[in-house]
């Protein structure tokens, strides 16, 4: 569904140079499956996402999503996905009801399965209540909502998740989590990136632990254990992020 | 590009826009409150201005017993004033009164102290007659009616008046104002006594003025005001069509960045140029709505306040403008608003947040303000020339169909529509690429530290130059022109001449170019084209030089139809005249400006500039730069359409060396046909215009010569030039929006 080969993206930055955000990343996420990026702040998670979402460009390599390749046909690509992150915001003037038409007919969908589709999207996701509510006046809970309507109003075969729970309280993170794991259900390609444990381990079908902008680690939570010797992915995260701090600290 | 993303893109910010307060307040509510309000506090103000009466002091007020008095009861006679009501506006002080200055002991009053009395603000204006005025009058009277009793038509009238001096204070606004309402009565007062004396000497009134001038105006009050109205309107029309441009344009692109909506915008299927085109519409009908409003607004109060001003009497009444005069601003108000939208878009997108947006209004407005305010000189008219200045041109455009010349403005039209439509192409397509640019879409804000960007500029550079350095290198080149210009002068000896060509060539052109290419670029044969091409282009870029000539030299001629030279621009070509040999001018005019030129214009700028991912804009871009170092508006238009051409085989060929070979031999023909205009051989090709002083070739070698273009053009269109990293992802991109559409 996405193959991501040799993603790389690096920045010019006036203090450290050249500033490699992402250093040939791989990965291949299948349909049904959910594929976590599991990364401290600034490891390279939204670079990596923002590419899959053809927001920016790979400086090399290449990645397809449902057979779309993201530099070269970055309109078809979008039509693949639905995008859920914390940069993107709602409109502040626009209630839920039509933030959701929106995009539903930018993604060119007709009137009455667009309609239908939102029925069906609202009542899924409990949003009757803030239906005709201004995006200002909605909490960053009800926001989150109405963003995974945005997202996957068009049914996309891919969605994805960048730091979708961030400043979510508990009941509302874990109401984003189900759903998530309901569009799993549903055969969903499914990239989800965070910075939690608990939420990449209760989730992720596979994982890849990214730091400074590579893969240290990449398989599920049980070949990931047992391949480093690890008893949880907490242990194992921190040992695997220290043991790459050193190494680079020595480089350097 | 699907319309029916842009028309939801425009339905959704229209409706964005109009439930955001703030505009709703600046587009509909402050027109429709603000000119009122300015009307009311006008005519507050006027009317404030027209109770406060002037104080003036009248010092030796003459006392006439057999002439028209002056001042009757402290105020001035009714008769001499144009409104009795105006005799309150006068506060007439005498010395001696309470509050005016104390005489002298010997009665009399000096003029010094009124001077200071004025300068002081105690009064606005002083009259001083002198001391002996009516005494030497009442002298001049008597001796006139002798005169005239006598009937002998010798014999001098003696006695002189001495003249009476009205002090006033002209850097002081309210003493301005005394002085021009007391020289209008004191005016009347003396054509009275004139009359009286003409009376008494027994000669009729018509003596002093026999007739008079009568004004004819053969303009009807209406043209009258369309001739009023169009040199307003223009000029506030656009003003309101920027305004109303530039603050949705910020909160729609800048604002839409800081909310972080323009992500989720960017995640759609919508593509940049159908998000950019959607939201261009949108600014318009806020352009187009502000304008006309402000426009409707200010033409209803200013209706009614000149009509309530007092002045009004005298003034041209204005009146609305006429019914077709406001159909025509409505239909300028379109292309005019695109304009200004696509350009407010374009800043916009670059902008950070809504506070950096705002920052570009200023210079916005340094930069369309003179288009605007150009036509507003005297002598400025509708002609083939400035009709093709944008902005200018329509402004113009817009005058002549306000005052009703239909017929002389009909032609410009089209070339008024055109140059408009294309600069509002081209910025749109520079918003588009604002949109397409990364940098610009998630821009941080980095400390500003000089030392560390330019270690940044040295360390990063890359196998090219950028197309900011690109643009640097080009601007250097032109200040540093600008600045050549005051210190060199006309060369009036051939070696003058040289020593011109080789410092503005090398110090101005090369030396910049150079510079940047070692300091900032990884690869400088890359940069500079430094490439052997294929052996047969050069041969063949020398011979397009030569094909084209003629065609060139009626576009020379065309643009000098335009706009005339004047003859400073020919005087410096006189001292080529005493070069010792042809050799010599051929490697000043000829062979450094090849060299020099083109590895700046088609070294360093284009190859910079064909980062921007479409070689067209890359030749184009760089050859008006070319255009424009050469100062002058008419070597400027041919020297643009020469440097596209070069452009055009620097790319194909991917060689600096063919670019050369065509400026070399374009500079040496143009050369050698001005030295040997004479001999038999140019004789032949040419044929004198009408004025004897300019030639042209015979139409069958312009013709034989365009073909030979035509066909070697060709050529270099087959050959396969290295694309680079931009050009080859724009090429894919849009190979991918055909499939979309297909």
């Amino acid at each position: 569904m996405i193959h991501a080969r040799q993603l790389t993206k690096f920045y010019a930055d006036l203090r450290r140079g050249r500033f490699v955000a992402l250093d040939q990343i791989s990965f291949d996420a299948l349909p049904g499956k959910i594929y976590g990026l599991l990364g401290p702040n600034g490891a390279g998670k939204t670079t990596a996402l923002r590419i899959l979402s053809t927001t920016l460009r790979p400086n090399s390599g290449t990645a397809t999503v449902n057979g779309f390749d993201v530099t070269t046909q970055p309109a078809l690509v979008r039509r693949q996905i639905g995008f859920v992150s914390a940069n993107t915001a709602m409109y502040d003037r626009m209630t839920a009801w039509e933030m959701v038409e929106y995009f539903g007919r930018l993604h060119g969908m007709q009137n009455q399965l667009l309609r239908s589709r939102m029925e069906e999207l609202f009542d899924r996701l409990q949003m009757n209540e803030i239906r005709d509510l201004l995006g200002s006046k909605m909490s960053t809970g009800m926001k989150q909502k109405v963003s995974i309507a945005r997202a996957i109003v068009h049914d996309p075969p891919v969605v994805i998740f960048d730091e979708a729970t961030v400043g979510l309280d508990v009941l509302v993170a874990r109401a984003l989590l189900k759903t998530v794991a309901e569009l799993r259900e549903h055969g969903k390609c499914i990239v989800f990136s965070t910075h939690i444990m608990r939420e990449a381990e209760k989730l992720c079908d596979r994982i890849a632990i990214i730091h400074r902008g590579s893969f240290l680690a990449e398989g599920t939570l049980k070949e990931l254990c047992d391949r480093h010797e690890q008893p949880d992915l907490e242990e194992l995260f921190f040992q695997l992020i220290s043991q790459h701090d050193e190494a680079h600290a020595i480089n350097k | 590009m699907n319309w029916n993303n842009v028309k939801l893109i425009f339905m959704r910010e229209v409706r964005d826009q109009l439930r955001d307060r703030r505009t709703l307040f600046m587009i509909f509510v402050l027109p429709l409150l603000m000119y009122p309000l300015l009307g009311m506090s006008i005519l507050q103000v006027s009317q404030f201005l027209r109770e406060q009466p002037t104080k003036v002091l009248i010092i030796n007020l003459p006392q006439l017993t057999d002439l028209p008095s002056l001042v009757i009861d402290d105020h001035f006679d009714p008769q001499w004033l144009s409104d009795p009501r105006q005799q309150r506006l006068f506060e007439l002080l005498f010395p001696g009164q309470e509050h005016a200055p104390s005489a002298n002991p010997d009665g009399q009053i000096s003029a010094d102290l009124a001077k200071h009395a004025i300068q002081n603000g105690d009064y606005q204006a002083a009259v001083v007659f002198p001391a002996d005025f009516a005494k030497q009058l009442t002298h001049f009277r008597s001796s006139l009616r002798q005169h005239s009793s006598k009937t002998s038509t010798d014999g001098q009238l003696e006695a002189a008046v001495p003249n009476p001096v009205i002090y006033c204070n002209t850097a002081n606004e309210k003493s301005h104002l005394a002085y021009t309402r007391l020289n209008t009565v004191l005016r009347s007062w003396a054509e009275a006594v004139a009359k009286q004396n003409l009376k008494d000497s027994q000669l009729p009134e018509e003596v002093a003025q026999p007739f008079e001038f009568k004004q004819a105006d053969v303009a009807g009050a209406e043209q009258r005001t369309a001739a009023m109205w169009s040199k307003i309107l223009p000029f506030v029309l656009l003003l309101w069509a920027l305004t109303g441009a530039f603050y949705p344009a910020v909160d729609l692109c800048a604002g839409e960045k800081e909310r972080g909506t323009l992500e989720t915008l960017l995640c759609s299927p919508a593509q940049r140029s159908e998000i950019v085109t959607g939201k261009l519409f949108t600014v318009m009908v806020f352009s187009v709505m502000t304008s006309v409003l402000n426009l409707a607004s200010m033409g209803i109060t200013g209706d009614l306040v000149i009509s309530h001003l007092p002045s009004s009497d005298q003034a041209v009444h204005l009146g609305m403008p006429p019914l077709v005069s406001q159909l025509w601003l409505l239909l300028a108000l379109i292309p005019v608003s695109a304009l200004f939208s696509a350009l407010c878009i374009a800043l916009a997108a670059f902008a950070r947040s809504t506070k950096e947006g705002q920052y570009y209004l200023m210079p916005l407005v340094l930069v369309t303000l003179p288009l605007v305010i150009l036509p507003m000189g005297p002598g400025m008219e509708l002609n083939l020339g400035n009709s093709l200045i944008p902005l200018t041109g329509l402004v113009l455009l817009l005058r002549s169909l306000l005052e009703g010349n239909y017929l002389s403005a009909l032609p410009y039209v089209p070339l008024v529509v055109g140059v408009t439509l294309l600069c509002c192409l081209m910025a749109v397509r520079w918003a588009v690429e604002q949109f397409n640019k990364e940098s610009v879409l998630f821009r941080e804000s980095e400390r500003l530290d000089v030392g560390l960007w330019l270690r940044h500029l040295l360390r990063d550079r890359a196998d090219t130059p950028s197309v900011s350095e690109a643009f640097f290198c080009a601007v250097l080149i032109l200040l540093i022109r600008f600045f050549m210009t005051f210190a060199m002068q006309v060369p009036e000896t051939f070696a003058d001449f040289g020593r011109l060509v080789v410092v503005s060539q090398l110090v101005v052109i090369l030396t910049p170019a150079l510079l940047m290419t070692v300091m900032l670029t990884r690869s400088p044969r890359q940069t500079l084209l430094l490439r052997k091409p294929a052996w047969w282009t050069i041969p063949s870029a020398a011979l397009l030089a030569i094909a084209l000539l003629p065609a060139l030299r009626l576009l020379q001629l065309a643009v000098e139809q335009l706009y005339p030279a004047s003859p400073v621009v020919q005087e410096s070509l006189h001292s080529l005249e005493q070069a010792p040999n042809f050799w010599m001018p051929l490697l000043l005019v000829a062979f450094v400006p090849a060299v020099c030129e083109e590895l700046a214009f088609r070294g360093f700028i284009l190859s910079g500039f064909r980062h921007l991912g479409h070689k067209w804009w890359a030749i184009i871009l760089s050859s008006l730069i070319f255009g424009v170092t050469h100062m002058l508006l008419q070597q400027s238009i041919v020297a643009c359409v020469v440097g596209a051409v070069i452009g055009y085989i620097a790319v194909q060929t991917g060689s600096i060396f063919p670019a050369m070979a065509f400026h070399f031999a374009h500079n040496g023909l143009l050369l050698a046909v001005m030295q040997f205009q004479n001999s038999p051989l140019v004789q032949k090709l040419t044929r004198p215009l009408a004025d004897g002083a300019e030639f042209i070739y015979d139409w069958w070698l312009v013709g034989l010569g365009c073909v030979v273009a035509g066909i070697l053009l060709a050529l270099f269109a087959g050959l396969t030039y290295r694309k680079t990293e931009e050009e080859a992802l724009q090429e894919a991109i849009e190979h991918q929006a055909a499939g979309v559409g297909a």
